[in-house]
């Protein structure tokens, strides 16, 4: 569908509260996609500060994120981002929940880096010029400088998923949801973004197959056929996960 | 790769993005009665050289003329066959220049200040409630899709040519749309993510009362 053909304008009756410690309470939660089921009946509450969803791919992880900013509603049930039903205050989500997606080029919409960090801001409602200024200044505080005016396509992966990262946190979020952004990064593109993630003052939600990246996360949630199979810390959720999926590779014919 | 936009300072990078398209608009005013060849080649000298005042870069783009020069060629000939050989010149000469010059806007402007050059022209949506940034933000995303694109083409050429050992063929146009379409939809998603087309800038009393979708 195209972009301008989707609604994203609720009316706002509820406001989102960026103080609240638990930022997201699922209640409930069912969630369907083209008449699949593809979370059930989800109940859980968020507050730590890094949390990691695993499992394997159609499990309903990317569902699951996707319901954190309003991209998608329950069917069922109810989802609350800082204290405010998702429902009502949709268009007002993504000012506290900053979204990164798996392929940066699915991401930036503008031809060049500069333009793509000041989009954000003109979004909050800058003023052209001064979303500009801010964008390169921005751009300098983490590095970024001489990225500024290249154009996207030019970038090696590693820049085009930092910028797409810088692009979301111009936006000062309070919430930082990642799904899978590190798919097609090499191992030292992934492990410099990383440090700078776990840097960021803004609680993060990140969807990841590689498990040595979040085993510093404070909570690990695997999520299996829409349902959450196990929640916990990394020392007991990850070793269980690496056994149960070894067991399946396993069971298969060789 | 041929990019739309080199980064620099030259006077056509500060010049306001209105004033070149108005004088881009002016130029090829101007040229389209000029028929003396003589005349017509001083002015494609004059856009070879504003390339090279944009360096060796500025240089290089003048290539985005070769995908041109078979139908050049073809209307040179077209014009030599019915005994009009200069007018063929003048022509070709003239039509070199307007696409060298054309394209000198879109290296030297960049995409936000082009935006924001155009989107006084579509102000007249306005009445019937579309917001003018709208269609403006659609021109920026097709200029920022289509070296995508090319590279999506380019994947599937060779992932039919590793499995046929033939070159791309017109059967690859139906996959190629089906993933247009698709990063169509990944790129709204992300669009919508940070805020959708209108922004969240207007206060919620501004915006017109909308349902849920």
């Amino acid at each position: 569908m195209a972009f301008w053909s989707r609604n994203v304008h609720g009316e706002t009756t509820a406001a989102c509260d960026p103080r609240r410690a638990d930022y997201a309470v699922f209640s409930n939660v069912t969630l369907l996609r083209s008449g699949k089921t593809v979370l059930s009946n989800l109940s859980l509450t968020l507050s730590e500060r890094r949390v990691a969803v695993i499992g394997l791919n159609g499990s309903g992880k990317s569902s699951f994120v996707r319901l954190l900013n309003g991209l998608l509603l329950p069917d069922n049930g109810e989802v609350q981002v800082y204290g405010a039903d998702t429902r009502l205050v949709r268009a007002e989500l993504p000012r506290h929940v900053g979204f990164v997606f798996q392929n940066p080029d699915h991401q930036a919409i503008f031809p060049t880096v500069a333009e793509e960090v000041a989009f954000g801001l003109t979004q909050l409602g800058e003023d052209r010029t001064v979303a500009r200024a801010g964008a390169l200044k921005f751009l300098g505080q983490h590095g970024c400088a001489a990225l500024a005016e290249r154009p996207f396509h030019d970038l090696s992966e590693g820049q085009k998923q930092l910028i797409c990262i810088l692009s979301v946190l111009v936006m000062r979020p309070d919430l930082v949801v990642l799904d899978e952004p590190f798919a097609s990064l090499d191992g030292l593109a992934t492990r410099q973004l990383m440090r700078r993630l776990v840097g960021l003052p803004q609680k993060l939600v990140m969807v990841s197959h590689d498990l040595q990246l979040i085993q510093g996360f404070d909570r690990v949630l695997w999520i299996e056929d829409g349902l959450l199979r196990m929640d916990g810390e990394p020392g007991t959720v990850l070793p269980a996960y690496v056994d149960d999926i070894d067991r399946r590779a396993a069971a298969e014919p060789a | 790769m041929l990019s739309l936009y080199i980064p620099g300072s030259s006077f056509l990078h500060r010049m306001p993005a209105g004033i070149k398209l108005i004088l881009l608009a002016f130029l090829s005013a101007v040229l389209m009665p000029v028929t003396e060849p003589l005349v017509l080649a001083g002015a494609l000298g004059l856009a070879l050289g504003l390339y090279a005042l944009l360096g060796k870069e500025g240089i290089r783009q003048v290539q985005l003329v070769r995908p041109l020069l078979p139908i050049l060629v073809i209307l040179l000939l077209l014009h030599a066959v019915t005994g009009f050989v200069m007018e063929g010149v003048s022509v070709v000469l003239r039509l070199l220049t307007m696409v060298l010059l054309a394209n000198l806007v879109t290296l030297t402007t960049r995409m936000d200040d082009m935006m924001a050059a155009v989107a006084p022209m579509f102000r007249p949506l306005a009445l019937v409630g579309i917001s003018p940034r709208r269609p403006a933000l659609a021109v920026t995303l097709v200029l920022r899709f289509v070296p995508v694109l090319l590279a999506v083409y380019g994947a599937l050429s060779e992932a039919w040519r590793a499995r046929t050992g033939r070159p791309a063929s017109w059967r690859l146009i139906a996959p190629l749309a089906l993933q247009a379409l698709k990063l169509s939809d990944h790129v709204a998603e992300a669009l919508i993510a940070r805020g959708g087309a209108d922004g969240l800038g207007r206060p919620a009393a501004a915006r017109p009362p909308r349902r849920l979708s």
